[in-house]
């Protein structure tokens, strides 16, 4: 048994880059053939040139368009990171997906996922539109998570600008390249910077 | 016997003495880094390298993105007030039994480094030492008079000369750098007398040293190709 299995330490995992091997808004907005333009947008919003919330809106206001049956299945088929998402399988209760996503979006990778999520919340209206309730702060996810009480310690993994509050708020943050160099910011934040799945999973192992 | 479970790698530090305006780790010796090297020639020998940044960390951290994206960089922020044995205490994060503890400024013979990491399993505590050459020494006395071929220390000493200086490596427990306020060999002197292994190594810590381990460097690889 391994050190993590042990010890009452809480693993939160940004989703988007982190978790999944690609951003996955641009992947709903290949439905509308405007993935390159939220990928900048994307692109833009990682490297906190535009604030989360504002950014987490506009896109909102443009995938909102694409029928939720579609984003789940779109959703469904974006990859994983193989041995992060066994890590996560294998330690539920101890994992945590700390994602600005939205609720109704992602809930396919999260029923995947088995663990338990702080989201942004959404709701689908009457008229089939999105509309946006929350958004995440994701530092008070690890406020809200450190209250409960169950944690000694908690572990916070993430890539962009948005994740700075939360690895800053974290025991242990880690800034984590594995797919793109994660933003000045988040490593500004971190403790640590991982760039690779496998070594991840080996020190989230030993902890 | 107790394996090896890591290296911890100590590049933080502001290398003011060499005067290039980057990290010792980073300076190029027959077009490679300094930490290039020590990554190759530790990755045969343990399954995890933690390497520990502060003084111009960008450069590391990017030298790591694209050369060696499997080792775990940990940043030490407070590197301008804080010295070495605070940095391989955060480096130690994540590492429970025995770890080998090296400067990021040491240019090491790889079957020098692979024999003293064999020997590290066999001891609770394995010290490194080399010939005496750099112009910062920290140097040992041996107390059993084998002075050509040691094999233990009994003290560290700045101001008397002997023919062995501390190498600025070894192996032993995480638990040794809990107080990470003093220099590493003062960390581990309440444990002398103990077990010492020589290790062949050159550091770079002044331009001098850059000179004498770079001949070291042109002559070693020259024996070794011929």
């Amino acid at each position: 048994m391994n050190a993590s299995e042990t010890s009452n330490t809480a693993f939160c995992f940004d989703l988007d880059g982190t978790l999944t091997t690609t951003e996955i808004l641009p992947c709903i907005a290949a439905e509308l053939d405007v993935s390159g333009e939220v990928a900048t947008l994307t692109r833009l919003t990682m490297d906190g040139l535009i604030p989360f919330e504002d950014s987490m809106r506009l896109r909102t206001l443009i995938l909102g368009q694409v029928p939720l049956v579609q984003v789940h299945e779109i959703i469904a088929s974006v990859p994983m990171a193989p041995s992060l998402l066994d890590f996560v399988q294998s330690h539920p209760n101890n994992c945590f997906v700390v994602t600005g996503n939205l609720d109704i979006w992602i809930a396919p990778l999260i029923a995947q996922l088995g663990c338990d999520v702080f989201s942004s919340h959404a709701v689908l209206t009457d008229a089939g539109m999105v509309r946006l309730d929350n958004i995440l702060a994701k530092d008070e996810a690890i406020q809200t998570l450190r209250a409960t009480g169950r944690f000694d310690r908690i572990v916070a993994v993430g890539d962009g600008a948005n994740d700075a509050p939360m690895l800053r708020a974290a025991d242990i943050g880690i800034a984590y390249g594995g797919v793109h160099l994660p933003a000045t910011s988040a490593m500004q934040a971190a403790n640590m910077i991982i760039n690779d799945a496998e070594t991840l999973c080996k020190l989230l192992k030993a902890l | 016997m107790q394996a090896v479970e890591g290296a911890v790698i100590a590049c933080a530090g502001l290398g003011s003495r060499l005067g290039m305006g980057m990290p010792k780790c980073m300076i190029e010796l027959e077009e490679k880094t300094v930490l290039s090297r020590l990554i190759e020639s530790l990755r045969p020998l343990v399954p995890r390298i933690h390497v520990v940044v502060g003084y111009r960390e960008e450069l590391i951290v990017a030298h790591c993105a694209q050369y060696h994206r499997d080792v775990v960089i940990v940043r030490n922020p407070d590197f301008r007030t804080t010295n070495t044995a605070h940095s391989i205490h955060l480096g130690s994060i994540g590492m429970n039994s025995k770890v080998l503890y090296l400067d990021g400024d040491l240019i090491i013979d790889p079957a020098s480094l692979r024999s003293f990491v064999s020997r590290g399993t066999e001891r609770p505590l394995l010290i490194g030492v080399t010939r005496s050459k750099s112009s910062q020494a920290v140097f040992v006395t041996v107390p059993d008079g084998n002075v050509m071929n040691p094999t233990m220390i009994d003290a560290f000493q700045r101001d008397t000369a002997t023919p062995w200086e501390w190498a600025n490596v070894f192996i032993g427990s995480p638990q040794l750098l809990k107080a990470g306020t003093r220099y590493v060999y003062e960390c581990i002197e309440p444990f002398l007398p103990c077990a010492v292994q020589m290790i062949d190594l050159h550091e770079v810590d002044t331009p001098e040293d850059l000179e004498q381990a770079k001949a070291w460097l042109l002559s070693h690889s020259s024996s070794t190709t011929a």
